[in-house]
């Protein structure tokens, strides 16, 4: 991904840890597209994934010393996201069931037949759900290694996996759909 | 039948380690409704893999950059303090000696001394105008920028330098300190320079 998003990415490295200051903006500029993304999957609001979004590049600044090529960059930099995004929603408390969400959505359905967009239905997961989708199903993380970045084990990742995507199945209707 | 549940199907995506998944692909083999599942599950994947991906309203740069600066002055500060421990110890033991047999020994050290308390001086002096608060212009921001950069390089091959042994290092020591000095003369220079015009 990093040879797609900066060129030269080697040399931004080397500069970037000798503290050149227009080298940390390139990393910043190459990947704060990706950054943001994904911690607006995982947080609640925009301005969560603005603060996840500076708090990891002020990360990575500090400890680009520390960064070790023989990872990808992106998977380095996506790793600091993650963890400072999931850090962000321990700290706001977030729900751990979605049963709220499925008494809303269920009466919902009965009276008007919804049927959600997937922008929408992901919305409506709990936050842990939607993070564990996310980290799973879109940036490939395994159940080991977002049980290691939430503090639960495996089993709980993939139980919340399954419930997951048994609601976004209900919610946008696709038993209709097949 | 019993039909295979989400977590069956969510399992049967990874490597197919999971207990019961022979017995669960057997199932997939005969059941067309469980194989339609599984294809939704698929298409439900890529379908979150192609959304558009989202982007930030703002430019968090400025402020994150504001930060890595004022970390760095703060962690110059530290070294600069410790460094002038050290160095002030060095010199009450250069003096002693030199008292002793090498009147000429005490010089470097002393020297040393004297551009670090000037360092210190000049930080203090950038830490008064607080330059995070301040807006540059264009062409005065890259001018203190690689001033920075440079601040930077020279506190890294200090680092390197206080590593090495003591009998070698004086010299080289009080090369990067007056290199300090410059840099950060230059710096008090481009942003009094600045306050001048927002006086105007
Ligand atoms: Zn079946």
């Amino acid at each position: 991904m990093e040879s797609f998003l900066l060129a030269d990415a080697e040399s931004v490295v080397a500069r970037a840890r000798q503290g050149e200051e227009a080298a940390l903006e390139a990393l910043y500029r190459a990947f704060e597209g990706p950054v943001y993304n994904l911690a607006r999957r995982i947080c609640r609001t925009k301005e969560d994934a603005e603060d996840v979004l500076q708090e990891t590049f002020f990360e990575v600044c500090r400890s680009i010393g520390r960064y070790r090529e023989e990872g990808s960059l992106w998977g380095w930099i996506r790793t600091i996201a993650a963890s400072k995004a999931l850090m962000r929603l321990r700290r706001n408390k977030y729900r751990d069931t979605d049963e709220l969400h499925d008494e809303l959505v269920g009466h919902l359905k009965e009276e008007t037949h919804l049927r959600m967009d997937l922008e929408a239905a992901l919305e409506r997961l709990s936050e842990v759900s939607r993070a564990v989708v996310w980290l799973h199903d879109v940036e490939g993380y395994t159940h080991d290694e977002i049980a290691g970045m939430m503090g639960k084990t495996a089993s709980f990742s993939k139980s919340q996996l399954a419930r997951a995507h048994a609601r976004l199945r209900r919610w946008l209707g696709e038993e209709v759909a097949a | 039948m019993i039909h295979l549940s989400m977590e069956t199907l969510v399992g049967l995506r990874e490597a197919g380690m999971e207990p019961g998944a022979a017995a669960a692909r057997e199932h997939l083999d005969a059941c067309a409704l469980c194989r339609a599942e599984l294809e939704r599950l698929h298409q439900r994947v890529a379908r979150l893999k192609a959304l558009p991906p989202l982007r930030p309203a703002r430019d968090r740069w400025p402020a994150v950059r504001d930060r890595v600066r004022a970390e760095r002055r703060r962690q110059r500060a530290r070294f600069a303090g410790l460094s002038g421990l050290a160095a002030a110890a060095s010199v009450a033991l250069a003096l002693a000696v030199s008292t002793l047999r090498q009147p000429e020994a005490g010089l470097t050290p002393a020297k040393i001394e004297q551009t670090m308390a000037r360092s210190q001086v000049l930080e203090s002096a950038i830490d008064r105008i607080d330059p995070e608060s301040r807006v540059l212009d264009g062409r005065t921001a890259g001018i203190a920028q690689e001033l920075e950069d440079r601040i930077a390089r020279v506190d890294r091959e200090l680092e390197m330098v206080e590593l090495t042994e003591p009998q070698s290092r004086d010299s080289d020591l009080l090369r990067l300190w007056r290199e300090r000095v410059g840099l950060l003369d230059a710096l008090v220079d481009v942003h009094a320079t600045r306050a001048s015009y927002v006086g105007l």
